[in-house]
């Protein structure tokens, strides 16, 4: 998936290539294609209007897409959705790992956002961002405020699979030891549980749609998490959900775990520090023989 | 390299073996008897393309919409570090909260590989049983080899849990669902067995690094969704015996040389492909030379074994009684065809072995006279 950043000539080259798409796909009576087809040929077609709007007082009109991603107003002219349409898919994935501060794969990083941010973020975008990113990064080290890079693990500092992070987070909280998926799940859980209580505080600027997303993730976590959900109520009836208590039972098992992941990952942290470049310390070392001095032996 | 290698060798022909896989070592025992299969499957040869150019491809093979099912369903259970399986563990293991640790072995930094992912299973999982720094708790896709008829296996189990008690489980993460506690038997035990491949391969990885077999447990963690839902629970499954009948059929594949020994010369499954990768060999010509050893077809190989639709064939071409099932043949003792069946009943003189067969089927036949007659 293209991100915002085109510019209007690729942007027409892209919707001459949906409507041929779109065309092959009515041909061929594939419905399902056809629907997603007309959406993204849609999504281009309002994207250019709104670039060649842009374009025409010829002023800083790229800067809407530049570096920090735009705080959503509430009094904004454009609605809430279109704005977020315009966010470039990495200042989204940004705006969700912020929220959660922790390593975080792509099927949750699309959950969490549909549940808390408007726009959309299909998992299909995020393929290619890792990729992206790093080409970025080595044809202008540090041009960019931030990079979204892979998790790295505890015993070669390998990418770990699929985890996305933040390049401004501390090594410590990007490096996967063996307890760390289990204190980033709850850590999760616990961010969840208080974003959905500060969001419930909104009032109607959250949509109802929005809150039953985030109330059905919490929930997702708090079926593995001891003494999250209270008793059933009746038999076959599933326990009420509350976030407090969720937040509160994923505290408590974290305290079991916190300082063994907490050693593991700042020896990790020590040892990437020592050995590794700055750009192998966002992206990964690549070579699999380097191994830790721990399990070497 | 031994002559029985040099033989598979030549048996398979030019193509690059095809190894087996926890589904095929499954299949063989469900058909220990099949001199075909074995000798096919021990040279590595591609039973899906032999069998579609000898003219009987497998129509079958497995559902796409069974697998997208069964990957969905495993990767709900072990999202997350195995979040909903250690909320099993802890229901049913009383698996103590600190213990959660999560093992990745899926790959060895970029690297797939399977010599060297097999290598950090062994690191991890050895190091876990000898009481190291940090034993593991789960660990994901673990790289298991065992030693097949001389050929080294890879297998790929969907998880292996660590548990106190010095105990190794394995973990086997299923899709088909248990209703009121009921699951259905003939998918339990496909899955047992499978999961029994992967606990023998398991033993054998401590049984060579000089740890005690036992460390792994005999039963199975078999994970299936509850209900008509996507709620997972955990079932314990005692899969010794299971263990015990696939040991034996491991042993018995290692005298492979036995079966080859009984082959004509020149015999060969090769395919004669083409410099571009396409099969030339005649169907009748590779069909005749799989003719020529011999096969023993049920119809329960219909659902495991690639060659079956040719087997099949002849079966029903000899007028073979296999291929009514295994409770025809037990009820037909002492007569293999049709043929022999049907001049028995209409009054051969029977051999001594054959006598109560014969009474049987001439009495058969005096019924169905008379019900022919009423009906005239």
């Amino acid at each position: 998936m293209q991100n915002n950043e085109e510019t209007l000539d690729e942007l027409e080259n892209r919707l001459a290539q949906l409507r041929r798409a779109l065309r092959l796909a009515m041909v061929e009576r594939d419905a399902a294609r056809v629907a997603q087809l007309r959406q993204q040929l849609h999504r281009a077609e309002s994207l250019w209007e709104d670039k060649a709007a842009a374009e025409q007082p010829v002023s800083a009109a790229d800067a809407s897409d530049a570096s920090a991603p735009a705080p959503v107003s509430p009094d904004a002219p454009v609605s809430e959705p279109a704005l977020a349409a315009l966010l470039p898919t990495r200042e989204q994935v940004h705006q969700t790992l912020s929220l959660l501060e922790v390593p975080a794969a792509p099927k949750l990083i699309t959950a969490v956002h549909e549940a808390f941010f408007p726009g959309e973020l299909p998992a299909s975008r995020l393929a290619s961002l890792r990729r992206d990113e790093e080409r970025s990064y080595r044809s202008a080290p540090n041009a960019r405020p931030y990079y979204l890079c892979p998790a790295l693990t505890a015993d070669r500092l390998a990418p770990a699979r699929a985890l996305l992070t933040v390049s401004t987070w501390p090594l410590e909280r990007r490096i996967m030891g063996a307890h760390s998926p289990r204190v980033d799940f709850l850590t999760t859980a616990t961010k969840i549980a208080s974003a959905l209580i500060s969001y419930s505080q909104l009032g109607p600027r959250w949509t109802p749609d929005a809150q039953t997303r985030a109330e059905r993730l919490l929930r997702s976590f708090a079926v593995s998490i001891p003494g999250a959900l209270g008793p059933p109520t009746l038999a076959g009836h599933v326990p009420a959900l509350d976030p407090d208590q969720v937040g509160d039972a994923a505290k408590a098992e974290l305290s079991v775990h916190l300082e063994v992941d907490r050693r593991q990952r700042s020896e990790a942290a020590t040892w990437a520090r020592d050995r590794l470049s700055e750009a192998e310390r966002l992206f990964g070392n690549r070579l699999a023989s380097v191994r830790n001095s721990a399990s070497a032996d | 390299m031994n002559t029985t290698t040099t033989r598979l060798n030549a048996l398979r022909g030019g193509q690059p073996p095809v190894n087996h896989n926890a589904r095929t070592l499954v299949g063989l025992s469900v058909n220990p008897g099949c001199a075909r299969r074995a000798l096919l499957d021990a040279c590595g040869a591609d039973k899906g393309t032999v069998a579609r150019q000898a003219g009987h491809p497998w129509q079958f093979g497995q559902s796409r919409f069974a697998l997208a099912r069964g990957n969905a369903f495993e990767q709900q259970v072990k999202e997350y570090g195995g979040a909903r399986l250690l909320a099993l563990l802890r229901e049913s293991l009383d698996l103590p909260v600190e213990q959660v640790a999560y093992i990745p072995l899926k790959s060895v930094g970029d690297s797939t590989g399977r010599e060297q992912r097999y290598r950090q299973t062994c690191r991890a999982l050895v190091g876990a049983a000898r009481g190291g720094p940090d034993p593991g708790t789960l660990y994901d896709h673990p790289m298991l080899r065992l030693n097949v008829g001389g050929n080294d296996v890879y297998l790929e189990p969907d998880l292996i849990a660590f548990k106190i008690g010095d105990r190794f489980y394995i973990v086997e993460i299923k899709s088909f669902p248990v209703i009121d506690r009921q699951a259905n038997g003939a998918q339990v035990a496909a899955a047992t067995r499978q999961a029994s491949i992967y606990v023998i391969a398991l033993q054998d990885l401590f049984a060579t690094n000089g740890l005690d077999p036992e460390l792994v447990a005999t039963s199975v963690f078999l994970v299936t969704p509850k209900d008509f839902g996507n709620t997972p629970i955990a079932t314990l499954v005692d899969a010794r015996k299971q263990i015990s009948m696939l040991n034996r059929q491991l042993a018995r594949m290692d005298r492979i040389d036995i079966l080859l020994d009984l082959l004509p010369s020149g015999l060969t499954f090769d395919l004669a492909v083409d410099t571009t990768g396409v099969p030339t060999r005649p169907a009748a010509n590779l069909a005749a030379d799989l003719r020529r050893i011999p096969a023993r077809y049920r119809p329960e190989c219909m659902a495991h074994c690639e060659l079956a639709g040719l087997c099949r064939d002849e079966a029903r071409q000899n007028a073979s009684l296999d291929v009514y099932g295994q409770g025809v043949v037990d009820i037909f003792g002492g007569v293999d065809t049709t043929h022999t069946a049907l001049a028995l009943a209409e009054g051969r003189q029977p051999s001594d072995d054959q006598a109560g067969v014969a009474r049987t089927l001439r009495h058969a036949e005096r019924l169905r006279a008379a019900l022919a007659e009423g009906a005239a």
